[in-house]
């Protein structure tokens, strides 16, 4: 059970941190500790059921999240060397 | 009768001349186009001629259509058809080579007019009556061109639409006849119709409505009352076309038609006598009418609707090779007046108001010659051709009834009267203009003389039987009308007709002329208010017919805005939902999140109450 709270307490942390941070470094890195908190809670519920199952799929996660950051810090590196600024609130024209 | 490829090269020679002019006349200057249409039809001409020699020819494609051959045949009585389009067609072309001068639409104008022969020429040698359709629209298409042909301005639009719409009445009566008629026999060959209508076996009053539906057709084409409206107005064309297409020839199709389909309407009293009714209320309405015109093209107009109305009167006798003759004599001088007015119009820089005419005999020799023969033939004075023709057509209406005989020598005292009334309105008088009169060119000139001499000379060729006793045209046409034999005068009565009829139109020629001299009398300027208007057929027609169709049209475009106003709703409605939706999309990141966090919660709180 210890570990479903950890990660509820992990996802509210990210939540607060994605509404709060205007930087979109600091914003991506708090949608990183949500989904982590995800995968975590996938682990606290395959040890309630004594299954493999969601552990594997945790397995997934890890490796789609890494590729999700790769691709995410390339794009805000390409926004910081066009504008100078990774404001999310400056980046805001970008809605189109 | 031979099989020959020859045949249809008649009708490919002006058709490629359409061709021609129509994709490259650009290229051409300006007389190279006429020169090459007129040559075409030329060689139209010569080659029908020595077809005509041979003895006439077929020419067949099989299956064309399921059970429906693609056939010409020229006979005898296309033969002489053939002869007068492309003949009467060809000094047309070269006088129009004069009119058309410095048009800008110079190739346009004879690429329309090669088109108008080709189309004719297919009429007039169809045999199954799907391919005489091709040619009977295409006349009607060159003929909806050419009155429009300078359609910068809206009248002449205006009139082309009118022929073409009038024509589409006289149109559906010939489709409905085609349909009847391969419901009844199965075959659409004139020449199996032909053979089929004699061996009986069908319902006479099936083929007395199949005449009458032929006969809408033939009104509409050959402007009968009451679908003779469109005539009139065809005048906004140049005039070379009033002179080919609703003079000469197209005009002339409806009769044609209907002598081809002799062996329908022979025989049947109730169709023949309807023809001729409304060929004599034609006669006299175009005649009246004509005699309150100023324009001088509207004039002639007028009176080649009366004389159409004789053809048809000739027809409605049983007297067919008179009805050819007159349209053979016709073209002749008809072609003849319009030209002559053509000239004088063109002399004038486009003047055709005739009070502003007068005086041309000083100014125009060579033309006024040209319009003292036009008019004698016209008005009938023995011996020109239009006398012989109109006597024929006297003479058989005497045999039909006197009444009828006393009706139609009032049409042609009107006629003797329209002529010189023409005739002494351009040419004598002073004149009352201000333009600077000047004799045409040569090119014009020529065709006009050898037109004079048809129109002098044509009417040897069908003497009444008392002068020459086989004269050449009856037992000509008779093998490809069909032999209906009618009872022929006795001599002395056949030559009291000749002399009255020479008589009467001698005495009103000479009246005529020293009356339209005068200043017109009170009572027949009331008369001319009426006959400009045309009897106000055309209001008439406004009231019953145009402005009811208007009227209606307007309540549908109005329905169909409300339907399309209706549909336009839907639509923005749609629109302005999206818009409303894509007001949410602020860009403000967090405003995003948030949304999620509520749904999540939602989602969440959902799913464990349940």
């Amino acid at each position: 059970m210890i570990w479903l709270f950890a990660s509820a307490l992990l996802f509210a942390i990210g939540t607060y941190g994605a509404l709060t941070r205007r930087t979109a470094i600091l914003v991506f890195l708090s949608v990183e500790l949500m989904l982590n908190a995800a995968a975590l809670a996938l682990i606290g519920f395959a040890q309630l059921m004594g299954s493999l199952d969601a552990q594997v799929v945790v397995l997934f996660i890890i490796a789609i999240a890494a590729a999700e950051v790769a691709v995410g810090l390339g794009l805000i590196v390409a926004i910081f060397r066009r504008r100078e600024t990774t404001s999310v609130d400056e980046l805001r024209q970008l809605r189109g | 009768m031979q099989e020959t490829i020859f045949l249809p090269l008649i009708i490919a020679l002006p058709l490629l001349g359409f061709v021609v002019l129509g994709l490259f006349g650009k290229h051409f200057k300006e007389p190279v186009a006429g020169w090459l249409a007129s040559s075409l039809v030329l060689g139209s001409f010569l080659l029908g001629l020595y077809l005509l020699f041979q003895g006439g020819a077929r020419w067949t494609l099989l299956d064309w259509l399921p059970g429906i051959p693609f056939s010409f045949n020229l006979d005898n009585l296309s033969g002489v058809m053939l002869l007068v389009v492309t003949g009467v067609g060809f000094l047309i072309h070269v006088w129009a080579i004069g009119y058309m001068h410095g048009d800008p639409g110079y190739s346009r104008f004879f690429s329309y007019f090669n088109l108008f022969i080709a189309a004719m020429l297919v009429l007039v040698l169809g045999d199954s009556l799907p391919v005489v359709f091709i040619g009977w629209e295409g006349v009607g298409l060159a003929s909806y061109l050419l009155i429009g042909f300078w359609y910068n301005q809206r009248v002449n639009a205006d009139s082309a639409r009118k022929a073409f719409i009038v024509n589409r009445i006289g149109d559906l009566g010939f489709l409905l006849a085609m349909g009847l008629l391969w419901k009844m026999f199965g075959t659409l060959s004139i020449s199996e119709l032909v053979q089929k209508v004699e061996a009986g076996g069908y319902n006479p009053a099936a083929l007395t409505l199949a005449g009458l539906l032929l006969l809408i057709g033939a009104m509409g084409k050959s402007a009968q009352v009451p679908l003779m409206v469109w005539l009139p107005d065809a005048m906004a064309g140049p005039t070379p076309v009033s002179a080919l297409i609703h003079a000469a020839t197209m005009v002339t199709a409806g009769v044609y038609l209907l002598v081809r389909h002799a062996f329908m309407l022979h025989g049947d009293a109730c169709l023949s006598g309807l023809i001729v009714v409304i060929g004599l209320i034609t006669a006299i309405y175009g005649a009246l009418a004509s005699l309150g015109q100023w324009d001088i093209k509207r004039i002639v107009a007028y009176t080649t609707l009366s004389q159409l109305g004789f053809m048809f009167v000739a027809v409605g006798v049983g007297a067919y090779w008179v009805a050819i003759f007159h349209i053979v004599t016709h073209a002749f001088f008809k072609a003849l007046m319009f030209m002559t007015s053509g000239s004088v119009i063109h002399a004038l820089g486009g003047e055709q108001d005739v009070r502003q005419m007068g005086g041309m005999r000083k100014y125009l020799p060579s033309t006024h010659i040209h319009g003292v023969v036009a008019t004698l033939a016209s008005g009938g004075l023995i011996p020109l051709a239009g006398f012989w023709s109109k006597d024929a057509i006297l003479a058989y209406s005497f045999a039909y009834g006197p009444l009828l005989w006393a009706l139609m020598m009032i049409a042609s005292v009107l006629a003797a009267l329209y002529s010189v009334r023409w005739y002494v309105l351009v040419f004598w008088g002073d004149y009352r203009g201000k333009e600077h009169p000047h004799e045409s060119p040569p090119v014009m000139l020529w065709p006009n003389h050898i037109l004079m001499v048809g129109a002098a000379g044509a009417g040897f060729m069908g003497l009444p039987y008392v002068i020459d006793y086989q004269n050449f045209l009856n037992p000509f046409l008779t093998p490809a009308i069909g032999d209906f034999a009618l009872e022929k005068l006795p001599v002395l009565t056949e030559w009291i007709l000749i002399i009255v009829s020479a008589v009467v139109a001698a005495v009103t020629l000479w009246w005529g002329f020293g009356f339209y001299q005068q200043k017109a009398p009170p009572w027949l300027e009331r008369f001319q208010v009426w006959a400009l208007e045309g009897f106000y057929a055309d209001a008439l027609f406004n009231t019953i017919l145009v402005n009811p169709a208007r009227s209606l049209a307007g309540v549908l475009l109005d329905a169909d805005r409300g339907i399309l106003a209706g549909f336009t709703g839907l639509g923005s409605l749609v629109g302005g939902l999206g818009r409303l939706l894509a007001s949410l999309q602020t860009g403000a990141l967090r405003l995003y999140m948030v949304g999620l966090m509520i749904a999540l919660v939602l989602l969440l709180g959902w799913g464990v109450l349940r």
